[in-house]
């Protein structure tokens, strides 16, 4: 009942910005917190790539072992500039359903289904674009072999999923 | 009509079995009894006859197909003979029912195994299968090599609007609320960033709490 009313409120806060601002309402509260079982961790990432001048809003670096994924991404994709607008990190639980959200306009749910033979996690993955789903797999994601997928056109260039298991 | 014992001791002298004593004896008859002495000389004749005109000796009919025949049962009678002396031979699987299958399922057991075993695990992600739930978007997948990854290709899709602002966001985790069947994703500094809930129609609503890149 406590979660219920901390989410109603923090809905009633979020739909209302206006109340927010004025009546200086308290921070919304945390969940309660929950730990549930996990498969695995995962890297998701918007990236828009282009030939032109990126946006500049952003400054976002990928993983410390993804250094190299603006050439990769070069080697799939016509375009010389690769910029991460947004990123998640996100584990993969291994009862919920899991969410990589690195943008509102477009992002993952992960359905995991148990570790894969020879490594890596079974997936089931829905790539939605606000409140379309633009395409269901099945995948088998393999630490160091990211998926890209290719998003909609947008501007002078492209928007691209990235999703990496960590 | 003959007495039977006359027919018999006229058989006998037709076929010499008389002795000498026998013989004398039914030569008076004869010479005594001038009916049985031409019976007796009239079968002698025709026994005579017989005699001359038929081989003392006659082949088998098909001769040639018995004795085949006789070999071919000598030999399974031999055959089965040293079969049952046999029984505990290795080669006595061969005839279990079933032998064939059951060989021909281990021996594709075993190669699949070796192919198993000789292929080195592959360390690629994989797209298994694809579904677009709207008919105008194609989907296709493949691997690159050269990029070392999986990329997952929809055609179709409808532009973003240039003027449309995409708002990125930085997540470092998440916790679930069960109750409500939410999920919280927090920024890097702990903050809230969005909440991802469900709507009636099980769509996911995602609710910004913070806007820290827009």
């Amino acid at each position: 009942m406590r979660a219920l009313f901390s989410s109603a409120a923090l809905l009633l806060f979020l739909v209302t910005p206006g109340m927010g601002q004025e009546e200086a309402a308290p921070a919304p509260k945390p969940l309660p917190v929950v730990k549930p079982a996990t498969d695995g961790k995962v890297w998701g990432a918007l990236v828009y790539a282009t030939n032109g001048p990126a946006t500049g809003g952003s400054n976002l670096k990928p993983p410390a072992d993804l250094t190299d994924l603006p050439d990769r991404l070069g080697k799939v994709f016509p375009y010389s500039r690769y910029e991460i607008l947004g990123q998640h990190l996100q584990d993969v639980f291994r009862e919920y359903e899991s969410w990589v959200v690195p943008s509102k306009d477009l992002f993952l749910k992960v359905d995991s289904k148990g570790p894969a033979t020879g490594g890596g996690i079974n997936l089931h993955l829905q790539f939605w674009r606000d409140q379309q789903v633009l395409v269901k797999t099945d995948a088998v994601l393999r630490a160091g072999s990211p998926l890209f997928i290719s998003g909609p056109k947008w501007r002078e260039g492209q928007l691209i999923f990235v999703l990496v298991l960590q | 009509m003959k007495a039977p014992s006359e027919d018999h001791d006229l058989i006998r002298w037709l076929d010499g079995e008389m002795n000498a004593s026998e013989l004398a004896r039914f030569t008076a008859r004869l010479e005594s009894d001038p009916a049985l002495k031409a019976e007796a000389e009239f079968m002698q004749r025709m026994s005579q006859d017989v005699r001359t005109s038929l081989p003392a000796e006659m082949p088998v009919p098909f001769g040639d197909f018995f004795n085949s025949q006789i070999q071919v049962r000598i030999a399974q009678e031999d055959s089965s003979t040293q079969r049952a002396g046999a029984r505990s031979s290795w080669l006595d699987w061969f005839q279990l029912p079933g032998f064939a299958t059951i060989t021909a399922v281990v021996a594709a057991m075993l190669i699949a195994v070796a192919m198993i075993l000789q292929q080195p695990p592959s360390s690629d992600s994989l797209v298994l299968s694809t579904y677009a739930p709207n008919q105008t978007i194609q989907v296709s997948s493949f691997h690159s090599s050269d990029a070392h990854a999986t990329v997952l290709m929809l055609d179709g899709l409808e532009e973003v609007p240039a003027d449309r602002k995409i708002v990125g966001y930085q997540i470092e985790r998440s916790e679930i609320d069960q109750e409500v069947a939410a999920t919280t994703l927090y920024g890097e500094r702990g903050e809230v960033v969005l909440v991802v809930a469900k709507d009636a129609r099980n769509n996911p609503r995602l609710i910004a709490a913070v806007n820290p890149r827009g």
